[in-house]
């Protein structure tokens, strides 16, 4: 190839389309957000955790859970971090991510943190690093998705 | 040293929402290890075969892999034909890397759509502009084929027997599923009937009835103007391999099931693992019993399941598991596995009751 | 590990942001030549090929590695375990070669970013769209909820984060095929704008276009060659969702459990039973440099809590393991082949040929890789010494 020789590029585009099956255990978890305000868990009979969001089977036990119960409305912030960067596609920054143990799980579900005050990043860092105690927050209108949910630190947290 | 089949489980079905993947990938795993007898503490290694743009997610052996129970073990995903990712278990077998393996592969045509799918994997430059797809290069290669002597009898013949062999095949898609348009001069019998399907092996070196007598596989240019048209050559040298190791002649096994994206490319496989001269694999397809008892294409097909589905019925076979299409006094199979693009690469396992 | 082979050819492209004159096939084929040249070997000489690549939505190509298959006629068979790729490659050639149905095996991976305009959407794919999908969790958040983690945990201060960054850049002046070269201070990544707390933009990696190949070879294949033997490998897969991670007894979110689970399989298998005395140099997948706190543990280099003391040792007490000797995957990340490019650069260490960043009189030599949110975790050991 010479110095002269142009170099092409072929503009391209990947657009997929998809179907997912979100399946009956997250259909009825959901079913349980929209209806009842309520977040389930599953529990596996082999090490008996509680599995949150609720799920047909355990991967580590590779068994299939038995009972469903309720978990929270609190939960212990585990661990978070303040997104300050513009991503395309997501929301407005800053926001605030967190995984939650609420009561009664034993995996943390991952969420949005509203109502802190994000004016001086670094002060609500050191607050989130004392793993705040949290309540979750229902919209008016649950639609039966994840973003029904967000959480809130409670008055006490 | 000797590789061995301890469990198989497979499920072909169509947009069954009570399920999401990775609740259907758990169903056939689970399915799998409860029929090897064995315990998922005897497991050490879990091989897969799957695609990200099949499963609508980049990467999407995060979520898959644990319901394969990769959890804590030594697993590995090939985006790759079902049937190549049993041959890379069978290496670590034998490597003494591990001791038991799980092998799965999966494919939710319900999920996506694998028209679009398949005119990705022509390059930007010099294909895919012309907007090819994979049942266009089969549409080409049958237009070279199916020209000779008594063939479009045999063809019509072929087409009749595998609707009919799908259609008394327990495990094949009865309801549900869809197909692809076909390309002149492909018909509608020669298409493969898209649907979900998971399928699950327990291999290991412990002896069981079925041991797995050889494996080959092979690789062809990208290029399909490079490639010989007539023949499957990759898939020649793979069985050639395969069937060395094994002590067998093609023309010898019990039960065959070759892996084609059209029931074209089926009966080009024929010839190409030696089941039937060349010019004569239609003819075969069309009166061999052991050709494709299962119904191949026809029963259900989804990337990258396809080879090893291909191994799983031959498995039911040798077992005397297959139920209404089953043959008797199998005791060798061979089953094949193509990958993209068209076939590009091919695996042959050769399989024997032991 | 039951058989015994080493690297007998390495072969690399250069890292950068995008190889805008050469094609998909053009950079497999030159590292592929490259390794070749450098074992002194002809493509006839090899038993089987295998490909890693990561997402194909990156390179926008389906099945790219289809498109460059040379010497046909050969088993070939492509992985994709997402960040681990390279390493999940090498070792499946690892197992052709030590099944006996490969005498030498040609390992490559490709990583074709450069063609992508929305790399970071694609990305963000990777989280399950039925629970993940609306939230901000992309590979950054996912590193910035570990880092804060670990400084809540461990007792890590920011300053910690852009120290080991700057660690990264400064090897990687010494490697010409790094994507980064700049000099950069603690204070000049601490100044670079905060993507996610506490993670700023200097302490997060590239996105970089490249190729890296590995020929492998059994020992008597190896003939008067250089080798780097490979004394261990190890490869664990973890539970997907991070959320299942914290309350376990197997191990934390920040505990690494499948990479302390694949060092502790490799380093048996290699005889290592002091990481500090016996490695003499690691190169890790650490594509945030916060990540490298959770790799001190997991790979035996000292207790958890005494992680921020071990990082400080590292500028002062020169009989440790040199870390990231070429730069680390924050000088150069090119995702499907990032893993195989550790090892690529631990077999040089070991062989002697990393010429300016060279390490000296390097016996034994880690590389590691992570895919996933660090949900797949593989451990290689390489050593001048053949093994027993």
């Amino acid at each position: 190839m010479t110095d002269t020789t142009e170099l092409i590029t072929i503009p391209g585009n990947w657009n997929f389309d998809y179907t997912y099956f979100a399946g009956e255990a997250a259909s009825r978890f959901f079913a349980a957000l929209k209806e009842s305000q309520q977040i389930m868990g599953a529990r596996c009979p082999s090490c008996q955790r509680v599995l949150v969001p609720a799920r047909s089977f355990c991967d580590a036990c590779f068994k299939r859970t038995t009972d469903w119960v309720p978990v929270g409305p609190e939960g212990t912030l585990e661990t978070f971090t303040i997104i300050t960067a513009a991503f395309p596609g997501l929301p407005k920054p800053p926001v605030v991510i967190a995984y939650v143990t609420l009561d009664g799980a034993d995996t943390a579900l991952v969420n949005m943190v509203n109502g802190l005050d994000l004016t001086d990043i670094g002060a609500a860092a050191a607050k989130l690093q004392g793993q705040p105690r949290v309540r979750v927050k229902f919209v008016d209108e649950p639609e039966g998705r994840i973003t029904d949910i967000s959480f809130e630190l409670t008055p006490a947290g | 040293m000797p590789i061995y089949i301890e469990g198989v489980a497979l499920e072909i079905s169509f947009a069954d929402a009570r399920r999401n993947l990775s609740e259907l990938i758990f169903d056939t795993v689970r399915a799998s290890v409860d029929d090897s007898g064995r315990e998922m503490g005897e497991i050490d290694s879990v091989v897969l075969a799957a695609h990200d743009l099949v499963d609508g997610r980049s990467l999407s052996s995060m979520v898959s892999a644990p319901a394969a129970g990769a959890y804590l073990r030594d697993e590995i995903r090939f985006s790759d034909d079902g049937a190549a990712a049993f041959a890379a278990a069978m290496t670590r077998l034998e490597a003494g890397d591990n001791q038991r393996s799980i092998v799965a592969a999966w494919g939710r045509s319900s999920e996506h759509d694998p028209d679009a799918f398949s005119r990705a994997l022509f390059d930007p430059c010099m294909t895919r502009p012309l907007g090819l797809d994979e049942f266009m290069l089969s549409a080409m290669r049958a237009q070279l084929c199916l020209g000779g002597d008594g063939v479009p009898e045999a063809h019509e013949r072929a087409v009749t027997r595998r609707g009919d062999a799908a259609g008394r095949n327990p495990r094949a898609l009865q309801a549900g599923g869809f197909t692809s348009a076909p390309h002149f001069p492909l018909a509608a019998g020669d298409m493969p009937l898209w649907a979900d399907i998971t399928v699950s092996m327990v291999l290991s070196t412990q002896p069981t009835a079925i041991r797995v007598a050889g494996m080959g596989q092979s690789s062809e240019p990208y290029l399909f103007g490079d490639r010989p048209l007539r023949t499957i050559r990759s898939l020649s040298e793979a069985a050639d391999r395969a069937l060395t190791e094994a002590g067998v002649p093609g023309s010898a096994v019990d039960v065959a099931e070759v892996d084609g994206l059209t029931l074209i490319d089926e009966a080009l496989g024929l010839e190409a693992v030696g089941l039937a001269a060349p010019g004569e694999g239609m003819l075969r397809l069309a009166d061999d019993p052991r050709a494709n008892p299962s119904g191949g294409g026809a029963s259900g097909y989804s990337r990258p399941t396809m080879g090893l589905l291909r191994i799983a019925e031959a498995v039911l076979q040798l077992r005397g598991q297959a139920g209404p299409v089953q043959l008797d006094g199998v005791r060798t199979a061979l089953a094949s596995g193509s990958s993209t693009v068209a076939g590009q690469t091919q695996t042959v396992i050769v399989l024997e009751a032991a | 590990m039951k058989s015994r082979m080493a690297v007998v050819g390495v072969g690399q492209t250069s890292y950068k942001r995008a190889h805008t004159e050469l094609s998909s096939a053009d950079m497999i084929w030159e590292a592929a030549e490259k390794a070749l040249d450098d074992a002194a070997m002809d493509i006839s000489a090899i038993d089987a090929i295998v490909m890693g690549v990561a997402p194909d939505a990156l390179a926008g190509e389906n099945g790219v590695e289809k498109t460059a298959i040379f010497g046909a006629g050969k088993p070939y068979v492509r992985v994709n375990t997402g960040g681990v790729t390279g390493s999940s490659a090498a070792f499946a050639g690892a197992s052709y070669v030590g099944s006996g149905r490969a005498k030498v095996a040609l390992v490559i991976s490709l990583e074709r970013m450069g063609q992508a305009t929305t790399s970071q959407q694609v990305f963000n794919t990777i989280f399950d769209p039925v629970y993940e999908k609306d939230f901000p969790l992309t590979t950054i958040t996912m590193a910035a909820l570990r880092a804060s983690m670990l400084m809540r945990v461990y007792g890590y201060r920011e300053r910690d984060w852009a120290e080991i960054a700057s660690r990264n850049y400064r090897s990687a002046l010494k490697n010409p095929l790094a994507h980064i070269h700049k000099d950069l201070s603690p204070e000049d990544i601490l100044e670079s704008p905060m993507l996610a707390w506490p993670i700023h933009r200097f302490e997060a990696c590239p996105m970089s276009e490249g190729a890296c190949a590995l020929v492998l070879a059994e020992e008597n294949s190896v003939g008067d060659r250089n080798p780097a033997w490979l004394q261990g490998m190890a490869s664990t897969s973890d539970a997907y969702a991070m959320g299942d991670r914290f309350h376990r007894p197997e191990g934390s979110l920040v505990d690494l459990l499948s990479l302390r689970r694949s060092a502790e399989r490799a380093y048996a298998d290699a005889g290592v039973t002091d990481a500090r005395k016996d490695i003499d140099a690691v190169e890790l997948y650490t594509a945030f440099s916060s990540a490298e706190a959770m790799t001190y543990p997991a790979l035996g280099f000292c207790e958890p809590e005494d992680g921020p003391r071990f990082l400080q040792e590292q500028f002062t007490d020169l009989s440790l393991p040199a870390f990231n000797p070429s730069g680390g995957p924050q000088a150069a990340n090119p995702v499907s082949a990032t893993a195989m490019v550790r090892i690529a650069e631990a077999a040089l260490q070991v062989r002697g040929m990393a010429g300016e960043r060279q390490v000296p009189d390097v016996r034994r030599a880690v590389a590691t890789g992570q895919g996933g949110a660090t949900q797949f975790s593989t451990v290689c050991v390489l050593g001048t010494e053949r093994p027993e």
